[in-house]
């Protein structure tokens, strides 16, 4: 058997670091709000280009997240940027105030999943799709990559008044999409590989570039396997979703989270509401079991069966049930 | 009036302009036996409470905003303790926010603007929805870190319970104030030694409570719970850094 084509490696909060400096100089109403993780976040860059609108508001994540709502409230643009972990020690602030006054405010988590890999099970949040996407008014997205990244909070900055939340990782942005190869949409995806007849993934964050790494293996076995990067997951893009259950027999959640509450759910109720008849499995991480601290981040996915050979082993299977 | 369709309720025209003082305890006398009145219909929902939080409410709305108008600077108020709701929804009443009779007819029914916690949009004279304690002091502050970023000069009193105290976010929050000098806001704290299963004192004591402002960077006052008293905290403010007001609270 072949190997998974390599995957080429880009930085989340790199991305992030840089486009809040950029947005910062160019928006006077941008204000960046940050629980002493910047210089883990990226926000500290907004130093460089508007000092008096970065505030580093120290350890406390639940005051993060009611600050923000204030500086909304003033009529301001805030975005908070932290690890996806703590902010939800914010949960309960971001549902009575932020969400329940549907104010302005960005959520834009790093570190989420497993990409702080060395950190282990306390860093690496497997429920914040889940916590977020119950909410009323919050929108929320999970970009693949740097590029898609850079688009969707800068859509959402500029173009978007409302609570929102962004999914990061770290530094595990597989490329995905080239420069200027993505364009954001609210309930939007991408297809990047029409719909096969037997299966189709559905991925979401940086599982989309180890999706295309798995399709791209079995593909070499002949194997045709479609796969499409659901980074709008609420709203879901339902007719995408409806397309490939259309066309493909087994459709294949593949995401960073638990395989309750995420993704895999967000397809499931769109399959079970609509009446589709496709098939679903979901690959995530399994319930009962937390991340671990791991010295790299690709024997992290590996030993949660979620790299690009794993997730071709696994999707062999169910095709092969079919 | 209408309960149920969601929409700000309709007011009548208030009279804000700054009243003596006189007139406001004679606010809180009549927000007073209204909600004995209330009570003594069943609409006793946290009295103690309510009761206690009247004379600062009356203070803060009917003094201390008004004459910030007169003096051209721009007063908010925050009830963090949003459980004293009937207190607020009677003093609004007494004011004149309110149509008389509002308070009896449309307190806590489904779809109404006087919900039983106050909610941003519906109730007047609410900038963000509480019910949930500790949120409202960050809140504060971040108004006040916005409107200076704006250029403009914002101060906000935000009244706490004592019981209330016990959020850590509220000590990350004065923690905050302290660190960036929000002199703008101050932090009114309902000393009624009450929360809800019984003394505070018995339960996770607060004192010593005027120490526990200070030693976060804040000034701090214990006063009585008299308007006069109140008020002359307020007037009183003075300095750079944020100042808690300890009203210990009139036995009712």
């Amino acid at each position: 058997m072949a190997g998974a084509p390599a995957l080429q490696m880009a930085s989340y909060r790199r991305a992030l670091g840089r486009l809040l400096a950029r947005l910062a100089s160019e928006l006077e109403d941008l204000v960046v709000l940050d629980a002493d993780t910047l210089r883990s976040t990226g926000a500290i860059e907004v130093y460089g280009s508007a000092p008096g609108r970065v505030l580093n508001m120290g350890i406390s994540e639940q005051d993060l997240i009611g600050t923000a709502a204030g500086i909304a409230l003033a009529g301001l643009r805030p975005v908070v940027t932290g690890f996806g972990a703590f902010l939800m020690r914010g949960w309960e602030q971001i549902r009575n105030t932020v969400d329940r006054d549907g104010l302005n405010v960005k959520i834009v988590a790093t570190h989420t999943g497993l990409s702080p890999h060395l950190d282990g099970s306390s860093h690496q949040v497997l429920e914040d799709l889940a916590l977020m996407r119950s909410l009323a008014r919050t929108a929320v997205f999970s970009p693949a990559d740097d590029v898609a990244t850079v688009e969707t909070v800068e859509w959402l900055v500029r173009r978007y008044r409302g609570p929102a939340y962004v999914r990061l990782g770290r530094d595990n942005a597989f490329r995905v999409y080239g420069e200027g190869g993505f364009a954001f949409r609210p309930g939007g995806g991408e297809v990047l590989v029409e719909p096969g007849e037997a299966v189709t993934l559905l991925a979401t964050g940086p599982m989309v570039g180890v999706s295309l790494a798995a399709a791209a293996l079995l593909r070499s076995e002949g194997l045709r396997v479609g796969v499409v990067d659901v980074y709008s997951i609420k709203p879901a893009p339902k007719r995408l979703v409806l397309e490939a259950a259309e066309r493909s027999r087994l459709l294949v959640t593949v995401e960073e989270h638990r395989t309750a509450g995420g993704l895999g759910d967000v397809v499931s109720s769109i399959l079970a509401e609509e009446g589709a008849c496709a098939r679903q499995a979901r690959i995530g991480v399994p319930p009962g079991v937390y991340g671990s601290s791991s010295r790299d981040y690709m024997s992290l996915l590996k030993h949660l069966g979620l790299d690009p050979e794993s997730v071709a082993r696994r999707v062999r299977r169910l095709a092969a049930a079919l | 009036m209408v309960v149920g369709d969601g929409a700000p309720i309709p007011l009548a025209s208030p009279d804000l302009s700054s009243p003596s003082l006189s007139a406001v305890s004679s606010l809180v006398e009549a927000a007073r036996r209204r909600l004995h009145i209330l009570a003594g219909r069943g609409l006793g929902w946290h009295l103690h409470s309510s009761l206690t939080a009247l004379p600062i409410l009356a203070v803060l709305y009917a003094y201390w905003v008004p004459r910030g108008r007169v003096e051209g600077v721009d007063r908010q108020v925050i009830l963090s303790k949003g459980h004293a709701s009937l207190g607020f929804y009677t003093l609004l009443e007494e004011m004149g926010v309110l149509e008389e009779g509002s308070v009896e007819e449309l307190f806590a029914k489904p779809g109404s603007p006087l919900q039983a916690h106050p909610e941003a949009g519906r109730t007047p004279l609410t900038i963000v929805s509480n019910g949930s304690l500790g949120q409202a002091l960050s809140v504060s502050n971040g108004l006040v870190i916005g409107s200076r970023l704006k250029g403009r000069r914002v101060e906000v009193a935000v009244v706490l319970g004592d019981g209330e105290l016990d959020e850590g976010q509220v000590w990350e929050a004065a923690a905050t104030a302290a660190a960036m000098r929000l002199w703008e806001v101050v932090a009114i704290v309902d000393r009624n030694r009450v929360q809800h299963t019984g003394e505070t004192e018995a339960i996770k004591p607060k004192e010593p409570l005027e120490d526990r402002w200070r030693s976060f960077g804040w000034k701090a006052v214990t006063v009585g719970g008299r308007v006069e008293e109140i008020a002359g905290a307020l007037d009183s403010r003075a300095g750079d850094r944020p100042t808690a007001i300890i009203v210990e609270a009139v036995d009712a």
